[in-house]
This record gives C-alpha cells, structure tokens and sequence, in this order.
C-alpha cells in the first residue's frame, strides 16, 4: 500500500521545469489576443441583445454561479454605463490580458482576468461558442493556477518575482496530460464508432461543410482515393493517443503527427484559433523535456533564472 | 452518444449504454432539481474548468448543417434575399455554430427568439423592408460520388418565420 501511494505520488508529482508553463503561457496569449482582435468588428453583434440573455437564463438553468457577461451588465445599468460601452470594455480588458500573458506581465493577474472574462464571453455567446472556447477555458483554468510565472516572463526578469510554489509544475503538467489523454481518446472512440471515418465520407463531408469549406470541392474531389486512409489515421491518432503519447519511444512521432493533424485543419477548415490552441496544449503538456525525471528544480530566489 | 445517435456499434449494447447514461446522470447530479446546492456545484465547477461538454466533434459523423435564408420584402414589391452576415471569417464560424443551435434545438418558442433576433439585425441593414421571411433549411452533402455526377449541396425546408416590422419594430439596442 504505501508503495503504491509512493508511486502515485511519484506520477502525480515528477520533477518538472517551468518550460512547459512558458510554453503554455505565450501560446495562451496569443490565441486569447488573437481571439479578441479576430472579433473586434463582431463583439457586440455576437454578445448584445435577446441571443445573450437567452443564452444566459438558460446558464442559470445550471447554475447561478457561472460568470457570464450578464452580471456586469446589469451593475452597468445601475449606474446607467451603456451595454456596448461595457463589452468593448470587456473585449479590451480581454486584449490587455491576452497581451500580459505573451510577454509575462502580470502573468497571475493576466492569467485569471483572460480566464474569467473569455468565459464570462464563450458562456453568454453559448449559442455561437465552439469546441475551441472550451480548450481555451481549458488552457487557462490550467494556466491560472499553475506556479506563476515562468523564467521566461517578464515578472521574473524585470520584477524578480519567483513562483511561490514550484513543486507544483509537474502536477499540473500531468494534470494538462491526462485531461489531453481523455479528450482525444474519447473525440477517436466516437469517430470510431461512426461508419463515415472509415470509408472516408466524413472527410470529404467534414471538408466541404459551409463554412469550413475553404477547399474547392473540385480540387477536393482529385483526392477522394485519400480520404478513407485520413479518416482511419486520424481516428488512430486521436483513439491511440494516450497509448501513442505515454510511450517514450512513440511519444515524439506522435506529438508532431497530432500537431500535423492541426496544422491540416487549420488550413484546409480554416479553423485557426482551434487548431493553435490544441497545438499550445499538446506542445505545453508532451513537448520534450516533460519527463526528464532528473532535470533540474528551478531556483527558488531572485536572481537564479539560470538555474 | 452511443446511447442516442447512429453509430456502428450492435443494438444490445445501446441497452447498456442508455444505461451508463443514466447512472452517469445521477452521479453528475443532473437528475437533481436545478437548485440544489449540489448539482448548482457541480455545474459550476464543470463549466469554469471547460469540461461541461463531450469531446466528439464531427462524431460519429459529420452532420449536414443547417442555413438560414431572409427574404425581405419591400413596399415597392420589390424580393431581396439576404444571409446573416458578419464582418470576420472567425465570427462566420460562431455564426455557423449559432444555426447549428437554431437548427437543432427541439424547442419552437427558443428557435423563433433566435431566428427573430437574426431577422431585427438584417432589418437594421436594410430599414425599408415593410416584412422579413425567415426560412430555416438543412443542408444535404452531397457524396463524392453524387458529387461527381454533378450533385451539389440541397436544401430541405424546415421552418419559415414571417415577421412584420411595421407593426413591431425593433428596438435600436437590441441586435
């Protein structure tokens, strides 16, 4: 019994650096800034009016407590603040994170205001969020309360500020691995159990759906001998991922074809702002250094950020 | 998923999962009532950690999609049509997810709230219109092999929406 307890603590605690953190923390920041400056022109057309307070009596069907862009609002009406004024505050308190993360400023600070208010955003837009707002919230639940900030940052650099807790890198780092592990497993056992990802169909329907048609469907057709092989890789990659990934001999070919895998659907779906997010996660949970068990702890005072 | 949806997988072995449904329900408090401290928790903490919902996009197949058609008439007798629009390709997306939603949801009066919503922003662009049709309709992909013999996508009627906006107009901050 207590080497079974040894050893999961020994799992759920490796050695870690902070690279991962850094890793995780600029490629947050730019998907949140490029997030807020992809839907400056939008912000409001997609978060004002019936849609977002639909969107939101149906949140509280879940729960009260889930931050939404309605609690604002509402504080902004007492004091008569009109509601396009408050989101395109929201939208650049959003930006101004997103910024903070890149460079490192402010990193904790940055960290938990992108968190709340792209969820206040993904969750009063419910009805027009997608699979990528929830792998942000996802990314920055995970960045908000990881050991804050990274040798790379600003805030230990400029500001000489160290992480208070550093024994903590590797649990949330394995904490991003397993989450990662569940989420393409389960995304390739469901592709599996659909007939379409064998024989290709759902490629070539996956490919020409509006709007994620951005392939000339007569181009697209020259390859149709290659969709059933896609199909079947790509539910080998998602379903063999946790077995793919864990294995040290296997890790790095499946890391970069998983990657691939999104670069693919970043320009052939023209989905972005998806495909970057899943690659800062997969890069910030399995890129190499993660299991070095015997790398070294990073130092604990001002003025080792060499260590 | 496996429970609901057409998938692969033989007939018995959806008893079982109908099953696991409903055991995974009860231990995720869904099946108790919508103000209990317990399940308000649970929700809570799901949504604010992003792991509220599935994780099988485009599974098990890809659907077709749905798309939302506005015929806007004028007092002259005059037919436009019009398609929601948005300035960026990143809100396209959202806007596509938006039909998705409208398309899907069993609820009529949620449908018209959102189809009605849609209708006041195109009514905004064109303010001389006297009324606006909305028709909802799914879209049919074709294969690649009615692709090849010269199928395009098709439309299937679902539901259309007559508003009259002489009568009830919409307010200025409202989208």
């Amino acid at each position: 019994m207590e080497t079974f307890r040894k050893r999961l603590l020994e799992f759920l605690f490796p050695p870690e650096t902070d690279h991962y953190l850094a890793i995780l923390r600029v490629g947050l920041g730019v998907e949140v800034t490029l997030y807020s400056l992809s839907l400056r022109n939008d912000w409001i057309y997609l978060l004002s009016g019936t849609v977002r307070q639909l969107a939101e009596a149906l949140l509280s069907l879940e729960s009260h407590f889930i931050p939404r862009l309605g609690w604002f609002t509402a504080l902004a009406g007492q004091v008569e603040v009109d509601e396009n004024r408050l989101l395109f505050a929201a939208w650049a308190f959003l930006l101004v994170a997103g910024c903070g993360l890149l460079i490192g400023l402010f990193s904790r600070v940055s960290a938990i205001v992108a968190w709340f208010l792209h969820l206040c955003t993904a969750k009063s837009g419910g009805f027009a969020s997608y699979g990528m707002d929830n792998f942000v919230t996802i990314g920055l639940f995970y960045l908000m309360l990881s050991p804050l900030p990274d040798r790379f940052s600003l805030d230990w650099r400029l500001r000489d500020l160290r992480a208070k807790d550093p024994q903590f890198l590797g649990f949330w780092r394995r904490v991003l691995q397993l989450h990662l592990c569940v989420v393409y497993f389960f995304s390739g056992l469901a592709k599996c159990l659909g007939s379409g990802w064998w024989n290709g169909s759902s490629v070539w329907r996956a490919l020409i759906r509006p709007p994620f048609n951005v392939i000339d469907p007569e181009i697209l057709v020259r390859w149709k001998n290659l969709f059933p092989l896609a199909g079947i890789l790509i539910c080998v990659l998602e379903f063999g991922y946790p077995f793919g990934i864990w294995s040290s001999r296997t890790r790095t070919i499946w890391l970069f074809s998983v990657c691939a895998m999104h670069v693919a659907i970043a320009v052939t779906m023209g989905m972005y702002l998806f495909s970057l997010v899943m690659i800062v996660l997969n890069l910030a949970a399995f890129a190499p250094g993660g299991f070095r068990a015997q790398r070294k702890q990073i130092g604990l005072q001002p003025g080792t950020a060499g260590a | 998923m496996v429970a609901e949806g057409p998938t692969i997988v033989p007939a018995w072995f959806k008893n079982i999962s109908q099953k696991a449904q409903t055991f995974f329900s009860i231990a995720l408090g869904k099946k108790l009532p919508p103000s209990n401290p317990t399940r308000e928790a649970l929700n809570t903490y799901a949504n604010v950690a992003g792991i509220e919902t599935g994780y099988g996009y485009f599974a098990p197949n890809v659907p077709g999609g749905y798309r939302l058609v506005f015929e806007l008439h004028y007092p002259d007798g005059r037919v436009e049509y019009a398609l929601p629009s948005v300035k960026s390709e990143a809100a396209g997306l959202r806007i596509a997810d938006l039909l998705e939603n409208i398309g899907r949801t069993p609820h009529d009066s949620m449908r018209e709230i959102l189809v009605k919503t849609l209708a006041q922003s195109v009514w905004r662009e064109h303010p001389d219109v006297e009324s606006i049709r909305a028709i909802l309709g799914s879209v049919t992909l074709p294969s690649v092999r009615e692709f090849e013999h010269g199928n395009r996508e098709s439309y299937e009627f679902l539901y259309a929406y007559d508003f009259s906006l002489m009568n009830q107009p919409a307010k200025p901050r409202d989208r």
